[in-house]
C-alpha cells in the first residue's frame, strides 16, 4: 500500500506533467494514460449532509445556500455540534426570556434541548439562545442585516445577465456585422462588472427592466463612527473577542465579541464524479448513496500502475556509486514488461493541437458558452531537478501478475497438504 | 504507606490502583481501577462527587519550599479525570466542576480555578492561573470562557457506583464521619 501518513517518496509523471504519488492518480482505460486531480473534470454528483447523511438536490441545496438545515457546526472551533437535552428546571424559567408560556403548561419537569459542541464545550446557552422544547430544528435563524441589499442586488445581477443573453441573441442575428469596435466586443461577453453597471446606467438602453431602472449604486462615505472613549484605555479581554477564523465563518455577521456567535448550519458536501477531459469517460462515479464510500467506478492508478516502492539507498556521495534497492509491484492480472528509462529518455509529450488561425481562435473565446478549451487536456513536459543519475539494468524486465492467492496464508495451506 | 488512605461512605474505590500516602477520598467519589494518587509531598484531599478515570494520576509532588506541616492538595468536589491525565500540582487547591479530558497535562505551578476544561491532550507547564470556567482545547491549545460551569455528572455517578460492584473489587470505606456524609444532603438528580 503506498503511504497515507509517510511523506510521498516515489513520485509518479501525471501526463500533464504534474509529479504526484501514486495514491492520487488515476489511470484512464480508454487513453491509456496517467491522470491526475488537476487534469480532469470534476463534477457534483450529489449534495448531502455529512452528519445526517441526508441527500439533498441541488436546486434545494442552492435555495438553502448548500447548508442543512438540521445539524450546525460550533461556530468557535467548528466541530459539528451535539444536541443535548436537559429537564427544565422550575428555577430557571423566570430569567429564561421565553420561559413566560413554558411555565404555564409545563407543572412536571419537561425535556428541552440546548446545542452542545464536545470539542470546546460551547453551548448554546453561552450566547442566550433559549432551549428548544423539540430535539431538531426549531434553532432561532438570524436574518443577515444586510438581506434587503443583497437581494436587490441579485436582483439587479439577474436583470443584467438577462439583459446581456437578449442582446447576444440580437447580435448573433446580425451575425458579426459589426464587430471590430472595442467597446460592442465587451458588452457583448460582458467581461466586466464596471461595464456592465455602464451599461446600466445609461439611460437610452431600452430593454432595461425595472430592476436595473431601480437600483441606487451603494454611496461610499467618510463619515464613520467614532471609536468609543476607552477604546484605547480599556483592557483588552481576548477571550471575549473572536479570532478571525470565527468570524469569517459566519460572513454576513461576523460578530466581534463571543457573546455573539451563533450556531452555523453545517456546510453540505458533495459526491463527485471524476471524468477524463481527453475521451470524456468516467474515471470515477461514487454511489449515490451518501451513507456509502463505494465507488461505481474506480479507476485508480493504483490498480492499473505497476507500485515502486523504495526498499532500501545507501547515502549518496559525489563521485561514487551506491546501491538502490526498488521493489516493483504489478497489480494487474497480467503480465507486464517494464523498462527503466533515464529521465531524457521519456517521450515528449505528443502535440496533437493543430495549429489554429487568429481569426478562428478569436471567435472561439468570443463564445465562452460554448467554449470547450477549458475542458481540453493539456500535456507538459515534467519539471523535475535531478541530482543524481540512476544507473539502470538495460534490459526489460518481466513482472507477473498479481496472485491472488499469495495474500492467503501459506502455513495453513502446508498444514491441509501435508 | 497505603495506612494513610480515608475512604469516607459513599465513595466507590477500586482495589486494583495505587494509592500512596495521606490521601482523603470524600463521599460519592468514584475511582476506577488502575488510577494513581501519590501523595509524597503532601496529603492529598479529594472531595466528593469526583470521577477519577482509568490510568490517570494525581501526584501531589514534594518541591523544595515546602511548608512544614505540608500544606494539603485540596480537589474539590464534581471534578472529572478522564482516562489517562496527569496532575501534578503541589500547589494547595483545585476547585470544583473541572473537567481534566484524555490525557491532559497538567504541570506543577498550575493553579486552577472552578469549571475549568483541560482539553484532551492539552498540556499545561507554564506556570499559571486558570480562572473560573476557562476551557482549553485544540492542539493550539485555544483558551475560551464558557459562561457557566460545567454540568455536573450525577448521573454517570450514580451508574457508576451502581455498576462498579459487580465487576471489581473494591476497597471498603474506613472512616465514618458525620459532618461529611449527612450534612451533604444529595441534590435531587436529574431523571431522564
Amino acid at each position: 500500500m503506498a503511504y497515507l501518513t509517510q511523506p510521498d517518496y516515489v513520485k509518479y509523471i501525471c501526463s500533464c506533467g504534474q509529479l504526484k504519488p501514486i495514491t492520487s492518480l488515476y489511470f484512464c482505460r480508454h487513453c491509456l494514460k496517467i491522470r491526475c486531480g488537476f487534469c480532469i473534470c470534476h463534477e457534483v454528483d450529489s449534495h448531502y449532509c455529512a452528519n445526517c447523511l441526508e441527500n439533498m438536490p441541488s436546486s434545494e441545496a442552492r435555495l438553502k445556500k448548500n447548508r442543512c438545515s438540521s445539524c450546525f457546526d460550533c461556530p468557535s472551533c467548528f466541530h459539528t455540534l451535539s444536541t443535548r437535552a436537559t429537564m427544565a428546571q422550575p428555577r430557571q424559567t423566570p430569567q429564561d426570556p421565553a420561559g413566560g408560556d413554558t411555565k404555564v403548561e409545563s407543572k412536571q419537569p419537561k425535556k428541552m434541548y440546548y446545542l452542545s459542541c464536545f470539542n470546546c464545550r460551547w453551548t448554546s446557552r453561552d450566547v442566550g439562545i433559549p432551549d428548544q422544547p423539540v430535539a431538531s430544528g426549531g434553532w432561532p435563524e438570524r436574518t443577515n442585516p444586510f438581506a434587503a441589499r443583497v437581494n436587490q442586488l441579485l436582483d439587479y445581477y439577474k436583470a443584467i445577465a438577462l439583459q446581456e443573453k437578449q442582446e447576444k441573441i440580437e447580435r448573433e442575428r446580425k451575425k458579426f456585422t459589426i464587430r471590430g469596435k472595442y467597446i460592442t466586443l465587451t458588452d457583448k461577453t460582458g467581461l466586466t462588472g464596471a461595464m456592465a453597471r455602464n451599461i446600466a446606467g445609461l439611460p437610452s438602453s431600452d430593454s432595461s427592466c425595472s430592476a436595473i431602472a431601480n437600483f441606487v449604486p451603494s454611496q461610499a462615505s467618510a463619515e464613520v463612527e467614532e471609536l468609543p472613549e476607552d477604546y484605547y484605555t480599556k483592557e483588552v479581554n481576548l477571550n471575549q473577542i473572536t479570532s478571525m477564523p470565527q468570524r469569517l465563518a459566519s460572513p454576513e455577521w461576523q460578530p466581534v465579541s463571543v457573546s455573539r456567535l451563533h450556531p452555523l448550519a453545517k456546510l453540505l458536501s458533495v459526491k463527485r464524479s471524476q471524468r477524463c477531459r481527453v475521451c470524456d469517460h468516467n474515471l470515477t462515479k461514487p454511489e449515490y448513496n451518501p451513507g456509502s464510500i463505494k465507488f461505481k467506478i474506480e479507476l485508480l492508478a493504483y490498480y492499473h500502475v505497476p507500485e515502486v516502492k523504495i526498499i532500501s539507498h545507501e547515502p549518496v556521495k559525489a563521485g561514487e556509486k551506491t546501491a538502490l534497492l526498488l521493489k516493483l509491484t504489478n497489480p494487474t492480472g497480467h503480465e507486464m514488461q517494464i523498462k527503466l528509462l533515464q529521465p531524457e529518455d521519456l517521450p515528449p509529450p505528443e502535440e496533437k493541437e493543430e495549429p489554429k488561425s487568429i481569426e478562428k481562435s478569436l471567435e472561439k473565446s468570443l463564445n465562452l458558452e460554448k467554449d470547450t478549451s477549458s475542458y481540453k487536456a493539456i500535456e507538459r513536459e515534467p519539471q523535475y531537478s535531478v541530482t543524481s543519475r540512476v544507473t539502470s539494468p538495460p534490459t526489460a524486465l518481466t513482472l507477473a501478475q498479481r496472485d491472488d492467492a499469495a495474500e492467503y496464508d501459506d502455513d495453513a495451506q502446508h498444514d491441509t497438504t501435508e | 504507606m497505603s495506612h494513610n488512605i480515608k475512604i469516607l461512605p459513599g465513595a466507590t474505590v477500586c482495589e486494583d490502583c495505587t494509592l500512596e500516602g495521606d490521601i482523603t477520598i470524600g463521599g460519592g467519589t468514584v475511582i476506577h481501577p488502575r488510577v494513581t494518587i501519590i501523595a509524597e509531598g503532601g496529603p492529598i484531599i479529594i472531595a466528593e462527587y469526583c470521577i477519577i478515570e482509568e490510568y490517570s494520576t494525581i501526584i501531589h509532588k514534594k518541591s523544595d519550599q515546602q511548608e512544614n506541616p505540608p500544606k494539603p492538595l485540596f480537589i474539590g468536589a464534581h471534578n472529572v479525570f478522564e482516562v489517562g491525565c496527569k496532575l501534578e500540582s503541589p500547589c494547595g487547591h483545585i476547585g470544583e466542576s473541572n473537567v481534566f479530558e484524555c490525557r491532559s497535562y497538567v504541570g506543577v505551578d498550575v493553579k486552577i480555578g472552578s469549571g475549568c476544561v483541560v482539553g484532551a491532550a492539552c498540556h499545561l507547564t507554564a506556570p499559571q492561573t486558570l480562572v473560573d470556567n476557562t476551557v482549553i482545547w485544540g492542539s493550539e491549545h485555544h483558551i475560551r470562557e464558557a459562561l457557566e460551569k460545567q454540568p455536573s455528572q450525577l448521573l454517570q455517578l450514580d451508574f457508576l457506583s451502581k455498576v462498579m460492584p459487580n465487576y471489581h473489587r473494591l476497597r471498603k470505606p474506613n472512616v465514618h464521619k458525620r459532618q461529611s456524609s449527612t450534612r451533604q444532603s444529595q441534590e435531587p438528580s436529574p431523571k431522564p
